[in-house]
C-alpha cells in the first residue's frame, strides 16, 4: 500500500503538510486511509487554516484508492464478456459434458471430489488432450510453493495479454486438498485464511485471463457412511462448481453428480465408462 | 408523521420469499443459510424484478425499474444465470412473438444492472469509499432513482480478515485492518451511503462457522419423512439455531431483517418433468414469523411451493 510521503511525487498537493495532519490522526498510507471515517477526517479538516488545499489532498487520495477496486462494470458489459470469452473446455467425457451443459467453463473454478481410485486423476488426461499444445507441470509440496507458482503465472499473463496472444487455457491442481489439509487445524484461522486467498487468487486468474480451473479434492466420511468432499465448511463456499465422483465396485462405470453450480439444479447425476 | 414517513419511502414489492414483510429503502436484508442453500438464486430472481421497467411500449412487465448494485465478494457470479430468469419473465410476458423487442427490453434492463468483484477487504472498502461520489455523478445525469445494494456474501473475507495480525506500526491511534475494523468501517459507509441515496440493501451470508456436519444432520433428522409438512413438529427443530453467528455485534445490529433458508429433505416432484427438485425452506428469523416457506429453483427462477 503506497504510503502518503511515496504518493507526493506522484501529487504534489500531498504536500508535508497535509503528511502531518495525517500523521497526528494516524494515517500514513492509503491502507489507513480505508480504515478511517472519512466524514470526521473531512470535518477536521474544516477547520484547519489551509482547509481548502486539505479537502483537495483528500479528494486526490479519493482518486487513488478509486483505482484500488476492479472497475465497475455493467450489465450489457458482463454479458460481452460471456459471449465473447467465457467459453467451455470439454472434458473429453460425453457423460460429464452432458451433465456439464458442455464442460468446464473459462472463468469458473471446478471441483472434483471423489475418494482415492475414484477415476480423478483419469479424467485429467481426457480434460488435457483438449489442450495438448502446452500442458506445463510444476511440482509443488506446499501451499507456499503453490502461491508461488501461480504469482509467477500471473505476471507471465499479464505481459501475454498486453501482448495480445493469450496461450494458457486450463489449469488444474491435483489435489488442492493435499495442499490445504496439513494448514487446517480445527480452531486457528490461519489455515482457512490461506485456503480463502488460495482460491480468491485461483477466480482471479480464471476470470481475467479466461481460463478454466480444475482442483481435486479427497472425501472423508459422512452421515451414514456416505463419502462427502473434505475441507469443510468452509470450503463449500469457494468453487463455482462441485462435483463428486465414484466408482462402482470393481468395475469401469463411473458416477458423477452435480453438487453445486451456479446455473443448473443440483442433484444431477451422469454415468460413464472409462477404457483404458 | 408515521404516515408521512412511510409515503416517502414506498415498500418495495419483491418476489418470495421476500414479499412477506414490506422491505422499503433504509432496510438491510440478511439472508443466511449453509451452502449450497439458493441464496445467490434468491438474490438474481429479486434483482430481475427489480430491472425490468414497470411497463414499456404499452406492455406491462411489473418490474420496479431500479438500478441494482451487485457487490460479490464470492466472486462465483454467473451473468448467464441472470440473463436467463430475466429472458424468462419477458418471454412470459410477450408471449413468443416479437423477438427484436424482448432484446431491446433484455439489454435497457441489464443496463440498470452494476457489477463489481472484490478479492479481499481492501478493494471492497475501497469500492464502498468511492460508490457515494459515483451515484452522485449517475444522480445528476439520470436523475434520482431507487437503488437496490446486493451483497454476496458477507463472510467471505472472515478466515483472511481474522488471521490479519499485523501489528500497528508507529502511533497509537493508527488503526490496522481486522476483522473488527473492516466491518465497522463497512456499516458506517453503508449507512452513509443509505442516508444519501435510499436503497435497500440485501446481503447474504453462508454459514461457515458452526457446528460439525454430524450435528446438521441431527437437526434435519427431527423433520418429518417427505409427504407431511407438520408445521409444529419442523418449527421444534428450528428453534435451536444449528449454526453459529460468527459476526460481530456491530453486523448484527446493523441487520433490520434476517431470513434464514436451507435445503429441505423433501423433494418435490414436478409434473412436467422427470426429475424431482431439491426444495428449499426459508424462515423470517427477523420478525420472527413463525411459519415457512417452501420453494423450488427451475430454470425459469424461483417459485413458491407452499
Amino acid at each position: 500500500m503506497a504510503s502518503l510521503k511515496r504518493l507526493e511525487t506522484e501529487f504534489p498537493i500531498l504536500d508535508p503538510d497535509f503528511q502531518s495532519f495525517c500523521a497526528l490522526r494516524g494515517i500514513f498510507t492509503v491502507q489507513d486511509f480505508l480504515i478511517r471515517d472519512l466524514q470526521s477526517l473531512v470535518a477536521d479538516a474544516e477547520q484547519q487554516p489551509s482547509s481548502e488545499r486539505f479537502m483537495q489532498a483528500i479528494n486526490q487520495v479519493l482518486y487513488v484508492i478509486d483505482g484500488l477496486h476492479q472497475p465497475w462494470l455493467n450489465g450489457v458489459d458482463l454479458m460481452e464478456d460471456a459471449q465473447k470469452n467465457k467459453h467451455v473446455l470439454s472434458t473429453g467425457c460425453e457423460g460429464m459434458d452432458f451433465l456439464l451443459r458442455g464442460g468446464l467453463r473459462r472463468g469458473q473454478v471446478t471441483e472434483l471430489a471423489g475418494p482415492s481410485s475414484s477415476g480423478k486423476t483419469q479424467m485429467q488426461p481426457r480434460v488435457l488432450q483438449e489442450v495438448m499444445n502446452s500442458i506445463l507441470c510444476h511440482s509443488v509440496y506446499d501451499i507456499f510453493s503453490m502461491f508461488d507458482v501461480l504469482h509467477c503465472l500471473e505476471s507471465k499473463l499479464k505481459y501475454q495479454m498486453c501482448r495480445g496472444d493469450n496461450d494458457e487455457r486450463l489449469i488444474i491442481i491435483d489435489s488442492i486438498s493435499s495442499l490445504i489439509t496439513p494448514i487446517l487445524g480445527s480452531s486457528g484461522s490461519q489455515g482457512r485464511a490461506l485456503m480463502v486467498s488460495a482460491m480468491s487468487l485461483l477466480k482471479k486468474l480464471a476470470h481475467e485471463y479466461n481460463l478454466a480451473v480444475l482442483v481435486t479434492n479427497h472425501t472423508v466420511g459422512g452421515d451414514g457412511g456416505i463419502p462427502k468432499p473434505a475441507l469443510g465448511e468452509s470450503w463449500k463456499t469457494l468453487p463455482h462448481v462441485r462435483l463428486l465422483l465414484s466408482r462402482d465396485c470393481g468395475s469401469n462405470t463411473y458416477q458423477v453428480s452435480l453438487l453445486k453450480h451456479p446455473s443448473i439444479a443440483s442433484g444431477k447425476a451422469a454415468k460413464f465408462i472409462i477404457n483404458d | 408523521m408515521l404516515g408521512r414517513a412511510q409515503a416517502s419511502r414506498p415498500s418495495l414489492s419483491l418476489p418470495a420469499p421476500l414479499h412477506r414483510i414490506p422491505l422499503r429503502a433504509g432496510n438491510v436484508v440478511e439472508i443466511a443459510g449453509p451452502s449450497p442453500s439458493a441464496k445467490t438464486q434468491l438474490l438474481i430472481q429479486t434483482a430481475v424484478s427489480c430491472i425490468l421497467p414497470k411497463e414499456r411500449n404499452g406492455v406491462h412487465y411489473g418490474g420496479l425499474g431500479h438500478s441494482v448494485l451487485f457487490v460479490d465478494l464470492d466472486c462465483r457470479f454467473d451473468v448467464s444465470r441472470l440473463v436467463e430468469m430475466l429472458r424468462h419473465r419477458i418471454v412470459q410476458v410477450n408471449g413468443c412473438s416479437c423477438t427484436a423487442d424482448d432484446e431491446e427490453i433484455l439489454k435497457l434492463s441489464m443496463r440498470r444492472f452494476s457489477y463489481i468483484r472484490c478479492y479481499d477487504s481492501c478493494e471492497l472498502l475501497a469500492a464502498l469509499k468511492t460508490l457515494h461520489h459515483r451515484l452522485e455523478k449517475e444522480k445528476e445525469s439520470n436523475g434520482i432513482g431507487g437503488h437496490l445494494l446486493m451483497i454476496d456474501s458477507i463472510g467471505a473475507f472472515h478466515w483472511v480478515d481474522r488471521a490479519s495480525t499485523s501489528l500497528p506500526l508507529g502511533g497509537k491511534n493508527r488503526k490496522y485492518l481486522s476483522l473488527q475494523n473492516v466491518l465497522e468501517v463497512v456499516v458506517e459507509d453503508l449507512r452513509k451511503l443509505m442516508s444519501a441515496h435510499p436503497m435497500l440493501v440485501i446481503v447474504t451470508k453462508a454459514t461457515i462457522v458452526g457446528t460439525t456436519g454430524n450435528d446438521f444432520r441431527r437437526n434435519y433428522k427431527r423433520w418429518p419423512s417427505a409427504g407431511t409438512f407438520d408445521a409444529s413438529s419442523e418449527l421444534e427443530g428450528l428453534r435451536e439455531p444449528y449454526f453459529r453467528e460468527y459476526m460481530p455485534p456491530i453486523w448484527q445490529s446493523f441487520v433490520t431483517h434476517r431470513i434464514l433458508v436451507r435445503g429441505s429433505d423433501d423433494h418435490i416432484a414436478m409434473p412436467k418433468s422427470q426429475e424431482n427438485n431439491t426444495a428449499y425452506v426459508s424462515e423470517w428469523l427477523l420478525p420472527r414469523l413463525n411459519f415457512l416457506d417452501k420453494f423450488v429453483v427451475r430454470n425459469a427462477g424461483v417459485f413458491l411451493v407452499s
